[in-house]
């Protein structure tokens, strides 16, 4: 049992890093930025040139190299995120929702298939692995290298939350969230505050992919996809827009897909997840720490 | 007025559409019996399987120019026309429409199974029969059709390669575990109801599927590693599979690992990692470096394209052979003399053991070898031919 709760924790926060980019982006725009999960495939993809590129070193300083990269990857996947918003989605601002929603699409392909005609369409597999001893828990097996990624995810996560909830840029973005209009009228530089908002949310993708791709060792430009749909459905279930909402969609969606594969088998645990997530959603549809918004006319 | 001069006309062109189809159908043989034999080919030159074609048109070409060096077939020269496919439907059923309005006398094609499929019917209009090197999928041969004969071993003959590895190795506890593919899945069924017939303190303890396209497979591993078997056998396809080897690995599970042919290619070993990868079990088709005595025929390969030859190489050569002795005994290029011909083929050496089909126009035994992982690359760990 604390197995299966185990590995539905560590899946569920690869999903809970991707999930609050997801959030923070919704909040912020009440755009869906489908590429989101693809940013979390660049990131894996820049890790894993830097890692190739440096392979000297990160034989000798593995874990030091490792976060090294994972820093340098997150820029970059920060930095894409941030271009992805003033080419594809600053123009469409004041345009109708479903075109932008159309953009974030395109933006999406444009990200997988260049991907592919960069690293081609072949798995590749990471130089560095994590892998190594592992403790065991009251009967579960963690893995170091699981304990080192989990506290990784964790201190980004609440760096990010304090940022959110302290800092004046942090202040600068809910404010954007409440109402765009009313704060620019109070002086918030509104396109600096979504470009920063994109940046942080895209960097957590690109630490999740440099983090997948280092410990699950293979990557591939479709990997996103999935992911991204996966975080989309824990941004929803914790209440989308809401910060703490997310981490914690993401546990809870890693925790039902571990128990809906230990009591119904593999093929059922799609069904199961997201038939909970139906049913939950028919109950509760601002998800659970999401707030009733009444739609601004 | 203009009605019936339309109709006229109408009637006119059908009926030279007709009698035109018939010199497609019938008359390759009049049209010119002294010409050469066209034999057609539709493999994916293109698309996601595009590495495949050129492999299966070397290997035919290969055969081709060594019957025509020993005089051809009943006097006859053979010539190779090849459409691509693309591994998909819609492009190989147009592939097939050409190769029949090209007039060839057979078909030596067929790599996706799934683009395959929509072809039969074509050839199988045209009185045209098949030899398929490659596409394996039970689905080929479950119409019966009289024109279509499969030469590479099907997921019936892998679950028995897999059954009868088992048995020799006195497995006790198995996992299955596919991706949810119907490839995967029919190759999972088919060993566990193998396993059941076989017996003998041997038994299924977990049947499980995943779903493909994933990174983290805990869930299922951790459900493997409870059942507590003593080989795992996983049918889907190798980025899986190498992450499920590792994951499994990591979760401590210590008995034997098996994959099939989806999972034999170099990358199952390096996402596995290599250390993780060595002693896994493969069960697959022969390919040129695994088979015994294959050594002058890839030399000859390399003399002749410059290159090694590749998955489906041998099988497409194979096919080609098949086919002339089919037309040789058959004294005729009529599909329907060639079909009767092909069913008593019995004892014409392949590449994959000794030729003769069943009922079901498969192969009677063999095209499956079991391989093992040793440093970088699968080797050949037992021909099951004893």
């Amino acid at each position: 049992m604390t197995q299966i709760i185990w590995n539905g924790l560590f899946v569920g926060s690869f999903y809970a890093l991707v999930a609050l980019g997801y959030s923070m982006v919704y909040g912020i725009m009440k755009l869906l930025n489908f590429a989101h999960g693809d940013l979390y495939m660049l990131g894996a993809f820049i890790g894993f040139a830097l890692l190739t590129s440096f392979s000297g070193f990160t034989a000798t300083l593995s874990l030091v190299a490792l976060l090294v990269v994972l820093l340098l990857s997150m820029v970059g996947t920060g930095l894409a995120g941030v271009a992805i918003e003033r080419i594809a989605y600053r123009p469409l601002r004041s345009a109708p929702r479903l075109s932008l929603l159309i953009t974030a699409v395109g933006a999406s392909f444009a990200l997988e298939y260049g991907m592919r005609i960069i690293a081609g369409p072949n798995p590749q597999v990471y130089p560095v692995r994590l892998g190594g001893s592992s403790v065991h828990v009251l009967g579960a097996r963690i893995g170091v290298a699981q304990l080192v990624l989990i506290g990784v995810a964790i201190a980004l996560m609440v760096t990010l939350n304090a940022m959110v909830m302290r800092s004046r840029q942090g202040r600068a973005m809910r404010a954007i969230a409440l109402d765009p209009v009313a704060a620019r009228l109070m002086g918030v530089d509104v396109n600096r505050v979504i470009a920063m908002a994109f940046f942080i949310g895209s960097a957590l993708a690109g630490a999740a992919g440099v983090m997948a791709g280092s410990y699950y060792g293979s990557i591939n430009f479709l990997m996103g996809f999935i992911i991204g749909l996966k975080a989309f459905t824990a941004a929803v279930i914790g209440g989308i827009g809401s910060f703490k909402g997310a981490m914690l969609g993401g546990v809870v969606l890693g925790l039902l897909e571990s128990f809906g594969t230990h009591f119904l088998g593999g093929q059922w645990r799609d069904v199961f997840a997201f038939a909970f997530l139906i049913l939950f959603l028919t109950v509760r549809p601002t998800g659970l720490l999401g707030e009733r918004v009444t739609e601004r006319v | 007025m203009r009605k019936t001069k339309l109709a006229v006309a109408l009637v006119a062109v059908s009926t030279l559409a007709l009698s035109g189809c018939q010199g497609v159908f019938g008359g390759s043989d009049k049209s010119g019996s002294d010409g050469p034999i066209t034999l057609g080919m539709a493999a994916p030159m293109s698309g996601s399987s595009s590495a495949i074609g050129p492999y299966m048109k070397n290997g035919a070409q290969l055969a081709i120019d060594e019957i025509n060096a020993k005089g051809g077939v009943l006097g006859r020269k053979l010539k190779l026309n090849v459409q691509d496919d693309a591994c998909d439907p819609k492009t190989a059923s147009s592939a097939a429409n050409k190769l029949v309005a090209a007039g060839v006398t057979m078909s030596i094609g067929g790599y996706c199974s799934s683009a395959t499929l929509p072809t039969l019917s074509v050839f199988n209009k045209a009185n045209i029969p098949m030899i398929i090197p490659a596409a394996n999928s039970a689905d080929l041969v479950s119409q019966h059709l009289p024109n279509v004969f499969l030469i590479n071993g099907t997921g019936v003959q892998q679950a028995q390669s897999a059954v009868s590895w088992l048995t020799k190795q006195k497995a006790t506890r198995v996992a299955l575990v596919d991706d949810s593919t119907s490839y995967s899945t029919d190759i999972t069924k088919r060993t566990k109801a193998d396993i059941t017939k076989a017996g003998g303190g041997m038994k299924t303890v977990l049947h499980e599927s995943v779903n493909a396209g994933e990174s983290d497979y805990s869930s299922n591993v951790h459900d493997i590693v409870s059942a507590r078997p003593d080989f795992v056998y996983w049918t889907g396809y190798y980025q899986e599979g190498g992450l499920i080897i590792r994951q499994l690995r990591q979760a401590g599970y210590k008995g034997k690992i098996m994959v099939a042919d989806g999972s034999v290619d170099g990358k199952l070993i390096s996402v596995a990692g290599q250390s993780t990868a060595q002693g896994v079990y493969a069960t697959m088709t022969e390919t040129p470096d695994t088979m015994p005595g294959a050594g002058d025929w890839i030399a000859s390969y390399k003399k002749k394209f410059g290159a090694e030859p590749g998955p489906y190489s041998p099988q497409s050569y194979d096919a080609v052979r098949v086919a002339a002795k089919a037309m040789k005994d058959a004294k005729s290029t009529d599909g329907k003399k060639i079909e009767a011909a092909l069913m008593k083929i019995d004892g014409f050496p392949l590449f994959s053991g000794k030729l003769k089909f069943t009922a079901d126009h498969t192969l009677t035994e063999g095209g499956f070898v079991i391989l093992q992982v040793k440093g970088t690359k699968f080797t050949l760990a037992d021909d099951l031919k004893n």
